[in-house]
C-alpha cells in the first residue's frame, strides 16, 4: 500500500469533496466509508483527515457544524459548498483526463 | 482501555495550548475508531493499538495551526507601551518627591538649632538627603529619551558639565570664605551638602522642564 498509498494521498481533498457530495457527515464516518470503498486497502489517519478538513474549510469549500449525536459524544460535521461542489466536479474531471494520460504513457493504448 | 485511550490523546495535545477545538474532534475520531473495531470482535488492547495508530502524525495537524498562536505576540505588542506612561507617572513623582526633600532637608536643620540639639536636625537633613538620592537613583531611567537627548543637547551637556565645574569651585570658595570669617568650622562643611542639594533641586527642575 505504500507506493500507491501515497498517489492516492495526493488526492484527499477530492476523495473528502466526493464523500461530502454524497451528504453531510463527521471524521470517522468518512475515513470509514473510504475504507469499505477501498475493500479496505485504503485509509487517511486522523491528522491527515483533519488537516485537509481544516484546509478545505479556509479555502470555502467545506463547512462545518457540531451536531449532537444524543449519546454524548459531540462530532464535528461537514457539509459541501457550492464552491465545493464545483471543485468536486473540476477535480473529478482532472482525475478523468490524468487518467486517460496515464493509460496511454503506460499502457500505450491500453495493452501492456 | 477507553479511558487510557482518552489520556493518550490528551497528552498528546498536552504541549499545545488553543487546540481544544482539534483535541476533541481527533479524540472523538479516535473513539469512535475504537469502539468500532470493538463491535468487530477485536480485543480492547487490539483495538487501542489500531486506534492509536490511526491517529498518525499529530505534528502534521500542529504544524498547521500556528495561525492562531502567532497573532498573540502582535496583539500583546499594543500592551507593552501602555506601561511606559505609567511608568514615565512614576518617574516624574520620584523625582518630584526627591527634590520636595531635598528642598525640606534644611528645615530640621533651622527646628532643632533653635532646640539646642542641632546634631539631630543635621541626621535628619542627610536623612532627607539620602532618601531624596535614592529616589532619584531609583527612578526609572528613560533610555530612549536620554540617548535622544544626549545627541539634541550635546551643547547643553557640555555646558552643564563645566556649570558642575564651576559649581564645585564655587561651593568650595564660599565653603572657605564663611570659614575663615565665621571660624565656625565645626558646622560651616555644611555648605558642601547643602550645595549639593542645590545642585540637585535644580538639575531636577532642568529634567522635568524639558521632559514637559
Amino acid at each position: 500500500m505504500s507506493i500507491a498509498g501515497d498517489l492516492i494521498r495526493g488526492h484527499t481533498d477530492a476523495i473528502i469533496l466526493a464523500r461530502l457530495l454524497q451528504s453531510d457527515s463527521y471524521g470517522y464516518e468518512i475515513n470509514k466509508t473510504i475504507s469499505l470503498l477501498s475493500g479496505g486497502q485504503f485509509e487517511l489517519k486522523e491528522a491527515t483527515l483533519y488537516t485537509a478538513f481544516k484546509r478545505l474549510e479556509e479555502q470555502g469549500l467545506i463547512a462545518s457544524y457540531w451536531g449532537d449525536s444524543g449519546v454524548g459524544a459531540r462530532r464535528r460535521y461537514y457539509t459541501i459548498t457550492p464552491e465545493g461542489r464545483y471543485a468536486c466536479y473540476r477535480l473529478l474531471q482532472e482525475w478523468q483526463e490524468t487518467k486517460c494520460i496515464m493509460d496511454s504513457l503506460l499502457t500505450q493504448g491500453g495493452k501492456l | 482501555m477507553r479511558e487510557q485511550l482518552i489520556q493518550y490523546v490528551n497528552l498528546l495535545f498536552a504541549g499545545s495550548p488553543g487546540t481544544y477545538e482539534m483535541q476533541q474532534e481527533i479524540l472523538q475520531n479516535t473513539l469512535d475508531r475504537y469502539d468500532d473495531l470493538l463491535s468487530q470482535g477485536k480485543t480492547p488492547e487490539a483495538a487501542y493499538r489500531l486506534a492509536i495508530g490511526g491517529i498518525g502524525d499529530i505534528n502534521e495537524v500542529l504544524g498547521s495551526i500556528p495561525v492562531s498562536p502567532d497573532p498573540r505576540p502582535t496583539a500583546e505588542r499594543p500592551t507593552t507601551p501602555t506601561p511606559v506612561p505609567a511608568v514615565k507617572n512614576n518617574r516624574k513623582w520620584m523625582q518630584a518627591l526627591a527634590i520636595g526633600l531635598y528642598i525640606c532637608c534644611v528645615i530640621p536643620v533651622l527646628i532643632f538649632e533653635n532646640v539646642g540639639t542641632g546634631m539631630l536636625g543635621v541626621c535628619l537633613m542627610f536623612v532627607m538627603i539620602a532618601a531624596a538620592t535614592v529616589l532619584l537613583i531609583l527612578s526609572p531611567a528613560e533610555k530612549e529619551e536620554q540617548t535622544e537627548k544626549e545627541s539634541d543637547d550635546m551643547p547643553k551637556t557640555k555646558l552643564g558639565r563645566t556649570l558642575k565645574r564651576i559649581w564645585g569651585l564655587v561651593t568650595l570658595g564660599i565653603y572657605l570664605s564663611i570659614s575663615f570669617k565665621t571660624g565656625a568650622w565645626h558646622i560651616t562643611w555644611l555648605v558642601f551638602p547643602i550645595m549639593g542639594a542645590v545642585n540637585g533641586i535644580i538639575r531636577a527642575a532642568m529634567d522635568l522642564k524639558e521632559a514637559k
